[in-house]
């Protein structure tokens, strides 16, 4: 455990700054900009911290379901950034709140809309309402176990917990594609409702998992910066290098596949979502999804030696960190016009939501040992041979 | 270092691969005395089985090529009946067995090695059998280059926007890699077949086709370059290949076709059934040729439970289907989901289900999963109920589309069936060949994972 | 072990059980430079190839250059097929419809990649194939691809030793030492024999590549695949069993009228005169029009000049009517026309043959042929 040292406190104390600062610049945008705005920020940030968190804590989960001895040194690392979920919960709940402002379905003219109408359904507040609730109840069950878990095993030391651990993962799994699914459709797809895509859970998924690697990669490069994990070698992380680059092309695979399936048929009820994406101002929007989700990722890490060097998978990290972002706010305001909204309201809501985040992740960087010491795979995991 | 393991509890404990002592000597001795020996008499009563399936198949595509695809059962609206369900049920097959050499190679799972030769000479089979019916289909296979772009008197072009023509490249791609991966890997081999053999047409025959491979440390270093860069580029190419034909459905407009889940979908549901087949033709296998030490009931196991991981994918694959068919409002889509399970052929939609769903979830039990006769029943049940899946989504969706006065039943004729008979007795005639004639486990990985094998720490586990 | 030093040692191998005995052997020759290093075994052994001293295989950044440079072509190859040479608009896609180009794109480039991962290995960083390296015909080649692992320190010329090669081994830990000799012969791989193998192969490919040709002209036009031409099915052209007239083409049903071609509202000649004007006004691209009009169709009985002289005359016992005639250049346009629409005697009806622009185009250039032969003086001011 280390002392607060007076550099981390300078940290601690800048990001606070910034959550204020941002708390009281989203207030003003309330004010001024409107509710629509207001939302569609609150939207995107919420999404991202829910997605870069379920992100890690489906990496835990992987890591049990299969079996794997590498990423145990690493582990706590994507633990400790799974505590985003119970961040990012309140936020979506608070979010609720905006959904009758940015989604048509809410709206009273729905009943003239025969589509609309059949797909009342599903797409009714009480409905989503108890969707929401069901989702947010699975994920902290889920994080309250893995994490917590994790931790109260360094104490205990207990290999039991590691077999309980592998025998649930399965059911997470379940869980976690169908509630991942239900993001994708009920927060995102549903700003446009007359739309349909059955791929769009997968592709929040491949998002979701790239982003999870990302943190992860960088959580864990920047432990060692700082000497905290000092038995973790180059050998370890490399697997997230090629994670990294699996998953980008993943990524790619899934957002072309997409894309080109609509384009091809040209249907209009399909066509006009990526219309209004791709069209006009937002263009360049659009084309900075495959440079820095897929081509830069991709080109970095390639080749053996981009896996190996920090610097280089630290870079393709950053890369697929702001391409998530980018293809979250890219995916959520269209909603509000055809111009890509950017200015001081956005740079407010982005202070005040990276405040909390980090925050969040700060303070769970110093719960626990920065290696799951009371794992009994821990010691195969150091040893582990490329 | 090996004490960490001892103190796992049992559930952590690495999986033993291998039963009883094993040497590179007793491996080399084990698996590469088939080809010298006369084969059981099981072996020939078996391909003399296969060889009748074949036979009929091969009478029945003469007859095609005689009589022309009004033989078959194809009509309007139907358009693509058995050649296109068959096409697309081989091509799936043969996926599984990429998946266990490239895929699981990259995730270094150690339990591959002793399966990886037979499941990519399966690939290779399937490729070979799935081809066959888009060649037939075309009505004049002699006609076939005409596929590739190449310069012609008659001034034209492929059309390269064509779904029909990525399959083209697609699989012609995947069975040229898979071909020099699965070369690649029976080059040391050969190399040992050459060796132990006394002089003679055998020794030549491996000379030549071990290309005086020596096993050089010099050409290991490049060869493992190689064989990691196959595995990496095999991977790819195995997701771009289903994906490519799922193309062929996905980009039309036809009801219950156009639905953008469809790439990842259909590779789930290859590498599914192509585990199922491993896993059948695995049980024999090792039984037949005494292999079961080295293709032991944990491999079955873990097989296994990639087939349950696979089947609860393609549940969620069918619950997104037909859900967003639900969300949809579109009325001609919902009339075809309703065709998936009821009316004419909703006795195919439910066998779908029951098969890759339903009986697949035996398998969250271990009983299940290391019992033989319950994973045969299994996989079984997976390889009808994938045909089944792709009958329902060709036939069915065909059958019923935007215009009533279009509507028309599929029946398929003898000749659909006889043929189908023939790719299966093709694809076993020549598993029993590869068994008859080549090693079929990749002898040289194996040795690399034995205890003992390497400097330092040694292999033997996962 | 008699002694070798008169015949030229090759390499002197070491043979090991052991994977790291074989690792540290490496490491412990590798400095006293007794000759170039090599180990041989029937696996790679981890660690082996470092001790030896090999560089990392560059295979990688190849098979990536390789890879690209097949994205590239098939790229090229699709956008000049679609957009260039051969235009077509396919779904009413754009001709550079680059998302449909991306799977071919993507399939190229694994092929490219792929064959240069295995034929680059296999041919130009292992030169394989080849026979006649001197291990392939040692005593221990069997051991190496069986069990045994085979550290070698290879002769680099005049300094080397095989005693002293021979004593490092057995220090460290070889079970066996083997010298092998370069062999007998000097050369395995002949020029000669090289140009050989390569004209083979080009004859065989010449021989293939003709017999594949000619297969591809002669399969179309034989049994079974003729049937494509000859269906059993009903062809216009030919005869049919299947109707009673035994034709396979069906007369048009009585009084079907072809478009453009209703009958006329006169019955006789002159009535046709009475009721019609001709419509054309009379131009030099009428007049001409009407020549070439009235030289496919009427100049073959009527005459070039329109005399009735025609070079057919003699043949026929019935006489073409004289179109200069006073009595002729007396009738109305449409008279002319009515003629020409019902015939006359024997002349037949050109209604079906000429539409309604080159009757009376026709009708026209009979009245310059009437005024040429009549001209007058001042028709040729």
């Amino acid at each position: 455990m280390t002392t607060e040292a007076p550099r981390s406190s300078l940290v601690r104390n800048a990001l606070v700054a910034l959550t204020i600062l941002g708390a009281a610049g989203t207030a003003l945008v309330y004010v001024c900009e409107g509710p629509a705005r207001f939302w569609a920020n609150w939207l995107v940030w919420t999404l991202f911290l829910l997605t870069v968190g379920l992100g890690n804590l489906f990496l835990v989960a992987l890591e049990r379901l299969v079996g794997a001895h590498w990423s145990v040194p690493m582990r706590r690392v994507p633990e400790r950034i799974a505590s985003l979920i119970p961040l990012a919960i309140p936020l979506l709940i608070i979010a609720f709140f905006g959904v009758p402002v940015l989604f048509p379905w809410t709206h009273a003219e729905v009943a003239h809309n025969p589509i609309l109408v059949a797909k009342a359904p599903w797409l009714n507040l009480p409905f989503f309402a108890i969707r929401l609730a069901a989702c947010a109840l699975v994920w902290l069950l889920f994080y309250s176990f893995y994490v917590r878990g994790s931790l109260r095993q360094d104490q205990s030391k207990d290999a039991a917990f590691t077999v309980k651990a592998r025998k649930l993962a399965p059911l997470f799994m379940v869980v976690f594609f169908f509630s991942v699914t239900i993001v994708a459709f009920d927060w995102i797809s549903g700003l446009e409702p007359e739309w349909y895509s059955d791929m769009f859970g997968v592709y929040l998924f491949a998002g979701t998992f790239l982003s999870g690697i990302a943190g992860m990669a960088l959580g864990v490069l920047g432990l060692i910066r700082r000497g905290r994990l000092p038995d973790v070698k180059p050998k370890h992380f490399y697997n997230l290098g090629t994670l990294g680059l699996a998953f980008t092309v993943f990524y790619a695979y899934i957002g072309f596949a997409q894309y080109m399936l609509i384009w091809y048929a040209n249907l209009p009820e399909e066509v006009v979502w990526f219309k209004h994406r791709i069209e006009g101002a937002w263009y360049p929007v659009a084309m900075l999804l495959p440079l820095f989700h897929f081509l830069l990722p991709f080109f970095l890490l390639i080749g053996a030696v981009g896996k190996k060097n920090p610097k280089i998978l630290r870079i393709a990290m950053v890369s697929i960190l702001f391409a998530h972002f980018v293809d979250l706010y890219w995916l959520v305001f269209p909603v509000l016009g055809a111009q890509p909204l950017f200015g001081w309201p956005e740079l407010a809501m982005a202070c005040l939501f990276l405040g909390l985040g980090l925050l969040q992740i700060r303070r769970a960087m110093g719960r626990g040992a920065d290696m799951p010491v009371g794992d009994p795979l821990l010691a195969k995991g150091l040893e582990w041979q490329l | 270092m090996k004490s960490a393991a001892a103190e796992l509890p049992v559930p952590l404990q690495p999986l033993e691969l291998i039963e009883g002592m094993v040497t590179p000597g007793s491996l080399d001795d084990q698996v590469l005395q088939f080809p010298d020996r006369r084969p059981p008499r099981a072996w020939y009563f078996a391909l003399a089985v296969t060889l009748t399936a074949l036979g009929i198949g091969g009478f029945c595509m003469a007859y095609t090529l005689y009589y022309g695809i009004g033989a078959w059962g194809n009509n309007r609206p139907v358009a693509w009946g058995f050649g296109i369900i068959n096409f697309v049920f081989w091509v799936g097959i043969g996926h599984a067995g990429t998946l266990i050499s490239a895929i699981l190679f990259l995730f270094r799972a150690r339990w591959r090695n002793a399966i990886a030769r037979f499941a990519e000479a399966m690939t290779i089979f399937a490729v070979m059998c799935a081809g066959i019916f888009p060649v037939l289909h075309t009505g004049r296979p002699w006609f076939a280059y005409w596929l590739f772009p190449y310069p012609n008197e008659r001034g034209i072009w492929v059309n390269f926007r064509s779904p029909l023509v990525w399959d083209v490249f697609a699989v012609s791609t995947y069975f040229s890699v898979s071909l020099v991966f699965w070369y690649l890997g029976l080059v040391p081999d050969f190399a040992s077949m050459r060796d132990r053999t006394a002089e003679g047409i055998r020794k030549r025959i491996y000379t030549v086709l071990s290309l005086g491979w020596r096993g050089a440390a010099s050409h290991w270093v490049h060869y493992d370059k190689a064989y990691l860069l196959l595995a990496g580029l095999a991977t790819g190419l195995v997701i771009s290949v289903h994906s490519v034909v799922s193309f062929d459905f996905a980009v039309s407009l036809v009801p219950g076709w156009h639905m953008t889940i469809f790439p990842p979908y259909f590779v789930a549901g290859a590498i599914f059934a192509g585990f199922a087949m491993v896993v059948i033709v695995l049980t024999v296998v090792r039984k037949t040729m005494n292999l079961s030490n080295l293709i032991t009931d944990n491999h079955l196991d873990t097989m296994n439970k990639l087939i349950l991981a696979m089947s609860c994918i393609m549940g969620y694959a069918y619950f997104m289907e037909g859900g967003t068919a639900w969300y949809s409002a579109n009325p001609y889509i919902q009339h075809t989901f309703k065709n998936y399970v009821s009316g004419f052929y909703g006795w195919a939609g439910i066998t779908t289900v029951t098969c890759n769903i339903i009986i697949p979830q035996l398998f969250w039990f271990r009983r299940m999963r290391r019992s033989i006769p319950a994973m045969i029943f299994v996989a079984l049940a997976v390889t009808l109920g994938m045909w089944m899946e792709r009958f329902v989504i060709i036939v069915i969706s065909l059958h019923q589309d935007y215009l009533p006065s279009s509507w028309h039943l599929y029946i398929p004729t003898k000749i659909d069936f006889g043929i189908l008979l023939g790719s299966f007795g093709l694809f076993f005639t020549l598993v029993l060949l590869f068994a008859r004639v080549m090693p079929v486990i990749a002898t040289s990985e194996m040795k690399a994972s034995l205890p003992g094998a390497q400097a330092g720490h040694g292999g033997g586990h996962e | 072990m008699s002694s070798t030093t008169t015949t030229a040692t090759f390499a002197v191998l070491g043979l090991y059980s052991d994977a790291q005995k074989i690792v540290d052997a490496a490491k412990q020759i590798r400095p006293r430079k007794l000759g170039r290093l090599e180990a041989y075994t029937p696996y790679p052994v981890h660690g082996l190839d470092k001790a030896v001293g090999l560089p990392p295989s560059p295979l990688g950044k190849l098979v990536l250059g390789m890879g690209l440079l097949g994205t590239i072509l098939a790229l090229l190859l699709e956008w000049w097929t679609s957009a260039v040479d051969y235009p077509l608009v396919v779904g009413g896609k754009a001709l550079f419809s680059w998302q449909a180009f991306v799977p071919v794109m993507f399939e190229v480039t694994v092929l490219f990649a792929t064959f240069t991962a295995g034929l680059a290995m296999l041919f130009a960083f292992n030169k394989l194939p080849f026979f006649g390296h001197p291990v392939l015909h040692s005593k221990a080649i069997k051991g190496i691809t069986r069990d045994k692992l085979a550290l070698s320190i290879e002769s680099t010329g005049a300094t080397f030793d095989p005693e002293v090669a021979r004593q490092a081994l057995i220090e460290n830990g070889a079970e066996s030492v083997e010298i092998v000799p370069i062999p007998a012969w000097d050369r395995p791989l002949s020029l000669v024999g090289l140009l050989r193998t390569i004209a083979a192969i080009a004859a065989a490919c010449l021989v293939a590549g003709a017999g594949l040709f000619a297969a591809e002209k002669m399969i179309p036009v034989v049994p079974p695949m003729l049937h494509m031409h000859n269906q059993p099915k009903l062809n216009a052209f030919r005869s049919s069993t299947f109707f009673a007239d035994g034709r396979g083409m069906r007369p048009a049903v009585a009084g079907t009228v072809a478009r453009g071609h209703l009958p006329p509202a006169f019955a006789t000649p002159e009535e046709a005169g009475t009721m019609l004007a001709n419509p054309l006004p009379l131009t030099q691209k009428t007049a001409e029009r009407g020549r070439k009009v009235f030289n496919d169709h009427c100049a073959v009985c009527h005459g070039t000049v329109g005399d009735g002289v025609a070079l057919l005359s003699h043949a026929y016992g019935a006489k073409p009517g004289n179109l200069l005639s006073n009595e002729m250049r007396a009738r109305p346009d449409g008279y002319i026309y009515g003629v020409l629409m019902l015939g006359k005697n024997a002349m037949p009806s050109y209604a079906p043959d000429l539409d309604e622009a080159d009757r009376w185009a026709a009708v026209h250039y009979v009245r310059v042929l009437q005024r040429s032969q009549n001209a007058k003086d001042e028709d040729l001011r």
